[in-house]
């Protein structure tokens, strides 16, 4: 397509990846190539691969400590924007929440909360576990007794193959923790091992990765995140 | 303009001593998606002066570098849950986003700010990474090295200028004082051999 034969000449055409990330690319190229990478599942992972490959070479730069000023900024700009954390206390969360999903989303919650999936349970934590884009895609409710969750799907995931596999991070701790596999279609309830009951306390982090099927082989999160939120009290 | 003060590069490196393993940047990186601001902290302590100095190598221009750096780490905290671990590495997710916001500031500027030739790689020892990972980084290292010694001199240091610069094949050829489409070629058989090596 571009004059000088940079993009889409036949000999070419499998070195637009490299050539997107070596940066050799003028502005109009980059947007091209990157509104395919938004739909060429194999040009996006040609991408990562030679992102992979030739990322040893910024080894070769020095760091170089940005002045404190710089941080003060992002708190700034992260603080105004779209991914308010205390989501739960917002009333028009819940408004926005109610209107925009009510069928799916406020039936699961209903049925999770009223309907009894937690028998006799107080539900004293919950969780809602939002995609990149802030979406709910899961709410998860851990029981008065802190050894059974239940996670419920609130959006309707894309239908991938792999293994739904949700984590625990308790506070404080880097390592997630395995809680068990979930469906993306219908409520799971799941019975925290006794070691981690303790540690499902509001501020930990629940999240669900994407896993070959029959969960990670490692132990540790291998796939994406596709919905994560912190448990707070009800 | 030169940019980098040396005190400023001590600083940088030491700060770099405790950079984190792969796992605990991938687990903060899942904080992160789940809208833990003192997980972005930690990503920012443990990243922040290699992305800067990158920004600032292609940028070169503190304020710019600073600007593009702001930029990268809000979109770090929106982005956080596109990181797939089992694609990329957390700094080599973390390095594209910073490369990708600091060519496309270069590209927005007007003509070409900067023509003098740089040159392609500043001898400085690595920082050191997690003790965990020194060995399969170091010979990741060492396989691209290797690799881009077995190019001819010219070609790989193209290859190592735009990577490291974001310079478009007009400037580097511009630079090297060569025809476009030599430039192209060079590049373009440098990266088919560097492909080749790095999978043989």
């Amino acid at each position: 397509m571009s004059a000088n034969g940079t993009i889409d000449s036949p000999d070419d055409g499998n070195l637009i990846a490299a050539e997107y990330v070596l940066g050799v690319l003028s502005a109009a190229e980059r947007r091209e190539v990157e509104r395919r990478l938004a739909r060429e599942r194999a040009l996006a992972s040609e991408v990562a691969l030679w992102e992979e490959r030739l990322t040893g070479l910024t080894d070769a730069v020095v760091p170089v400590a940005p002045p404190d000023a710089v941080w003060s900024r992002i708190e700034r700009a992260i603080g105004t924007g779209p991914r308010a954390p205390s989501v739960w206390q917002s009333l028009t969360f819940w408004r926005s929440f109610a209107i925009a999903s009510a069928t799916l989303a406020a039936a699961s919650i209903a049925a999770l909360v009223y309907v009894g999936l937690v028998p006799g349970a107080r539900v004293p934590l919950m969780a809602t576990l939002s995609g990149s884009a802030g979406q709910p895609n899961f709410v998860a409710s851990v029981t008065a007794t802190g050894n059974t969750l239940v996670i419920v799907p609130a959006a309707l995931l894309t239908n991938d193959p792999r293994a739904y596999e949700l984590w625990l991070i308790p506070t404080g701790e880097t390592r997630p923790r395995s809680l068990g596999l979930i469906q993306p279609g219908q409520p799971i309830r799941l019975d925290i091992p006794s070691d981690l009951a303790g540690r499902v306390t509001p501020d930990a982090t629940l999240a669900v990765s994407l896993e070959p099927p029959g969960g990670s082989p490692t132990g540790l999160p291998t796939g994406p995140v596709v919905a994560a939120g912190k448990l707070t009290n009800m | 303009m030169r940019v980098v003060q040396s005190k400023a590069i001590r600083r940088g490196i030491s700060g770099m001593d405790a950079e984190p393993s792969r796992s605990q940047l991938a687990t903060a990186l899942m904080r992160v998606a789940a809208g833990d601001d003192a997980a972005l902290r930690m990503v920012y302590q443990d990243t922040s002066a290699k992305l800067f100095g990158v920004c600032l190598r292609i940028l070169n221009d503190k304020s710019e570098a600073e600007d593009v750096l702001q930029d990268v780490y809000v979109t770090v905290w929106r982005k956080a849950a596109d990181f797939d671990p089992g694609r990329a590495s957390p700094i080599t997710w973390l390095v594209a986003i910073a490369r990708n916001r600091a060519i496309d500031r270069l590209r927005s500027w007007a003509v070409t700010r900067r023509t003098e030739p740089i040159e392609a790689a500043d001898a400085v020892s690595d920082p050191a990474p997690a003790a965990v990972e020194r060995v399969e980084l170091a010979q990741q290292q060492k396989r691209l090295a290797r690799c881009l010694e077995q190019l001819e001199a010219q070609h790989s240091a193209a290859i190592r200028a735009a990577f490291l610069d974001g310079a478009t094949y007009e400037e580097l050829a511009q630079r090297m004082n060569v025809p476009l489409g030599t430039m192209k070629s060079w590049i373009r058989r440098g990266l088919l051999k560097l492909r080749a090596c790095l999978e043989g």
